[in-house]
């Protein structure tokens, strides 16, 4: 961030050489990626409006002493083997970017398996929790090796797709952008189907009007 | 050529570094196709009407930190752009933040170009875009390390000519003619467009109609007669030329 501020809203923040700092993160304390008034930031949550639906794919943070925690209104969804809610998947298992200080991202190239899926209306977010806290660096210090990044991947399923994930959803099928490609196929095949079957008699042996 | 799997590169290097103004402002929105920065061909990318665009790969150069610069004397010899790539389609933006307004895209941090052992992309882009004909498409680039800002403060007073200050790569497939054609066909029946499928559907069309002689045939007798009849009433209307008397 430059030099005296901690959030930048809505955008990315303009930096030149030697006057920027990172800022400091305490260690347990959660941080929300889109409204924790820290770093880039948003103004409202991550809100699905009534035509969109989101397949949340992967998470990945940095530095490995981060962890990331996804929310879906107000459930969690890294768990304890417990049933207590954890502070997320960590930078070790998911650095970003990946190959970051020589980890790579090896158990979780696939992303959230089975991936998480936010129905319209769901309020959705990101928190991140450093294990130990993170100092804050200032000037020349401030490198992309200790710089900490939160970064989060989604598809956005919007318009007619929406309607196509419900049905897939209705119908149990995993929602995939393969999936929903193949659902629209059927759903042209059996127009055409349609178009050429027999009418019943009830319409074809009605006289025509002209 | 029907099918062809392109690549463009853009780079801002510092050949011909004389001022100030040929620097991009940071946090401004700029096109790789149509700006007077790097190498760019002057022309935003119209898809021609026989023609069809799958774009299936952006990635631009990454770094984050503004302080990851090396200068030689006054000379700056690498930097660090910290930039992001949106794809616009016409007036419309394929990168959207979660509050669902436009924003400025993939960083290099995620789908860096050149990709590293240190730096894989994480992101694929999934499904590809595809632009039809008549759109325009452009990739736009920002840069949110301030270059001219650090030219203002003195920190370099000259660029060496091969710095990579920021690159873009873009990757796409281009469909032209009849290929085109299959490409626009497979999009109304909710197919994928890929190599494959073009090729399959081409296939599936020549087998099923590719000895039928009936529907050319049929075609150019109904064209004979329709000549034959426009000539007869170019000669009631007397508006007949020399060419409409000629037997042959």
């Amino acid at each position: 961030m430059p030099v005296g501020e901690t959030v930048i809203l809505n955008n990315h923040p303009v930096l030149v050489p030697n006057n920027v700092h990172t800022v400091p993160l305490r260690a347990g304390i959660p941080y929300d990626i889109f409204v924790g008034n820290v770093g880039n930031t948003l103004d409202v949550p991550g809100e699905l409006k009534a035509f969109q639906y989101i397949v949340l794919d992967a998470v990945a943070v940095s530095p490995p002493t981060l962890q990331a925690q996804i929310y879906v209104n107000t459930t969690r969804y890294f768990q304890n083997p417990d049933r207590t809610v954890s502070q997320g998947i960590s930078g070790n298992l998911v650095p970003y970017p990946n190959g970051k200080g020589g980890i790579i991202n090896f158990d979780y190239r696939e992303g959230l398996q089975p991936a998480l899926y936010i129905s319209p209306l769901q309020t959705w977010g990101v928190e991140v929790t450093p294990l130990e806290d993170i100092p804050e660096y200032t000037g020349v210090n401030v490198t992309d090796a200790n710089i900490a990044f939160c970064y989060v991947k989604y598809l956005l399923i919007d318009g007619v797709d929406a309607l196509v994930a419900k049905a897939l959803i209705d119908a149990n099928w995993e929602l995939s952008v393969q999936n929903i490609q193949k659902y629209k196929e059927i759903v042209v095949k059996n127009h055409i189907f349609a178009g050429t079957a027999e009418l019943p008699d009830s319409i074809s042996e009605r006289k025509r009007r002209v | 050529m029907g099918i062809r799997g392109e690549l463009y590169e853009w780079d801002l290097t510092g050949v011909n570094f004389t001022s100030i103004l040929e620097l991009p402002t940071a946090g401004q929105e700029y096109s790789i196709f149509s700006s007077i920065y790097g190498s760019s061909i002057e022309q935003t990318a119209l898809v021609k009407e026989d023609k069809f665009v799958v774009i299936n790969r952006v990635a631009c150069k990454q770094g984050v930190s503004p302080n990851e610069y090396e200068l030689n004397g006054t000379e700056l010899i690498k930097w660090n752009p910290n930039m992001f790539v949106q794809i616009v389609i016409d007036t419309t933006g394929y990168y959207r933040d979660p509050q669902n307004l436009y924003h400025a895209g993939i960083s290099g941090m995620a789908s860096p170009y050149p990709v590293t052992v240190e730096r894989i992309n994480y992101y694929d882009l999934f499904p590809p875009v595809y632009v039809i004909p008549d759109q325009t498409w452009d990739i736009r680039f920002t840069l949110f390390n301030d270059l001219k800002k650090a030219y203002e403060n003195g920190l370099f007073t000259t660029i060496k000519s091969d710095v990579i200050l920021a690159s873009v790569f873009v990757d796409y497939t281009l469909y032209d003619g009849t290929d085109a054609i299959l490409a626009r066909k497979l999009l109304s029946l909710g197919v994928p467009i890929t190599i494959d499928t073009v090729q399959w559907l081409r296939q599936l069309i020549l087998q099923n109609k590719g000895l039928d002689t009936e529907t050319f045939d049929f075609y150019l007798k109904a064209v004979r007669e329709i000549a034959k009849k426009a000539k007869e009433k170019r000669k009631l209307q007397g508006l007949a030329t020399i060419s409409d008397y000629d037997p042959s």
